[in-house]
Order: structure tokens, then C-alpha cells, then sequence
């Protein structure tokens, strides 16, 4: 009986879970404009490199501040953002890409 | 245990040709000293800095391409950083991500072609499909929205 009632529980609590996500998902959308689905550039392009010598492919992920944008903004997978955030710190310190501009 | 090892460095903007040429022996000297080699030299020539260095907007940039063991980078970096001509220089090691990256596109290229053969396809995409894939992205362009910066 104990354990029915643990497997059951366990079974429904996942089951809601579950649930609860689809909802947010749709009423995400709901809310007012559709945010079109981000793709990370890096894998679509195939690029297994991400070199500091490639600014032009550098410079789309660099704002007019000069900070590194984030993935929730331009959509790079975790980890062609994590070769992105070395290839932009690289190509700073030799001066191919500013750390700062105002 | 030798390795592959990428430098760049950046040389002041008034420097001549022959000062160039003996930063480059000097490099050469002590690659050789620690029996390396230098697969590549190549000159990017004289770019605008993105931010001032040593009061300079521009220098000399020179890419080398090494072979060797690591004690060569220490020394190189040390010898680098003494030097007034260098303003600045940067050593990193290339071998493991190329081989990584030569890998998984070798990878890649074999899962295309087996899944290809799956389908009852040839192994190397048609002439007729090339065509309409880059038909396909024309039409793509500029569309997509992505990479569109605020630069």
C-alpha cells in the first residue's frame, strides 16, 4: 500500500510536471509577440573552430559596447560560446577587437 | 614531446624592414636552440590597433606557426616581452583543436555519406541537388535574422 501510494505520487508529480512545462511554453507566446526559434550560428555553419583571427566572424557577438553578447540573445549553443567567449578574449589582447568603447 | 604552437605578435608601427627581419631571426634562434621547427611565417602587415598600445593606433602584425616543445614558449614569451619592439605578442597552442576539429569533420563526413546510403542515395551529393540547395539559401538570405548585430 505504501509503496502504491510512493509510485503513484512519484508517477503523478512528473506527470504534472510535465504538464505545467507545455503550458508555459504556450502562454510564453500568448503574451504578446512570437519570438522566432534561435539557432546557434556555429552549428549551422559547421564551424568546429572558433579562431581569433576570423573578426568578421567574431563581430556579429560583439554590441556597440564591446562586451560579449549573451546566449540568450544571439542563441550560440553552450559550447561554441564557450570557444566564442575564448576567441573574442584572444583577439583583445591583440588588439583585433576592443575591450571597451564608448 | 613536441607540439604545435601558433604566435602572433605585434611590432611597432615605425619599425623597418631589417629590425622586422631580425625579430624574426630571433625567433628562428631560439626555435632552433630548442630543436623546433617553423612550419609557416605569415605577415598580416600593418593594421589599425582596436585601442591604443604604447601610444601607437597601428603596428606590424606576424603570425608564426611553430613546432616544438613547451620549454620553447617560455622562452619565446620571455624573450618577447623584453623586447621594445614587440608591443605585444600572444602564444597559444593549436595542435589538440585541429586535430578536434579535423576529427569531427571527418566524422561528420562519413555519418553524411552512411546516412545517404541509407536513403538509397549516392555517397556524394548530385549536381541537381547542389543547384537547388543553393537556390534554397539565396532564398534564405537575409532572412533569417540571425548575426545582425548592432554592428
Amino acid at each position: 500500500m505504501n509503496d502504491y501510494d510512493k509510485d503513484s505520487r512519484g508517477g503523478g508529480r512528473g506527470g504534472a510536471k510535465g504538464a505545467a512545462k507545455g503550458k508555459d511554453d504556450k502562454a510564453g507566446r500568448r503574451g504578446g509577440f512570437f519570438r522566432r526559434r534561435r539557432v546557434c550560428k556555429f552549428c549551422v555553419e559547421k564551424i568546429d573552430y572558433v579562431s581569433y583571427k576570423d573578426v568578421k566572424v567574431l563581430t556579429p557577438f560583439i554590441p556597440e559596447r564591446g562586451k560579449i553578447q549573451p546566449r540568450r540573445i544571439s542563441g550560440t549553443c553552450a559550447k561554441h560560446q564557450r570557444a566564442l567567449q575564448v576567441a573574442i578574449k584572444r583577439a583583445r589582447t591583440l588588439a583585433l577587437i576592443p575591450y571597451v568603447t564608448d | 614531446m613536441h607540439r604545435q604552437y601558433e604566435l602572433v605578435y605585434i611590432a611597432m608601427p615605425d619599425s623597418t624592414e631589417e629590425q622586422l627581419a631580425e625579430l624574426h631571426q630571433q625567433v628562428v634562434t631560439v626555435v632552433d636552440r630548442f630543436g623546433g621547427t617553423i612550419e609557416r611565417t605569415e605577415s598580416w602587415g600593418r593594421r589599425r590597433l582596436a585601442y591604443e598600445i604604447n601610444r601607437q593606433r597601428e603596428g606590424v602584425y606576424v603570425l608564426e606557426i611553430l613546432n616544438g616543445p613547451g620549454a620553447m614558449t617560455t622562452e619565446l614569451d620571455r624573450r618577447l616581452r623584453v623586447l621594445d619592439i614587440v608591443m605585444r605578442h600572444l602564444i597559444i597552442r593549436i595542435d589538440e583543436v585541429l586535430e578536434k576539429e579535423t576529427r569531427t569533420q571527418t566524422r561528420r563526413k562519413a555519418a553524411t555519406v552512411a546516412r545517404r546510403l541509407r536513403r538509397g542515395l549516392p555517397a556524394e551529393p548530385t549536381e541537381q541537388e547542389l543547384s537547388r540547395r543553393k537556390a534554397e539559401a539565396d532564398d534564405a538570405d537575409g532572412g533569417d535574422g540571425f548575426g545582425e548585430g548592432d554592428r
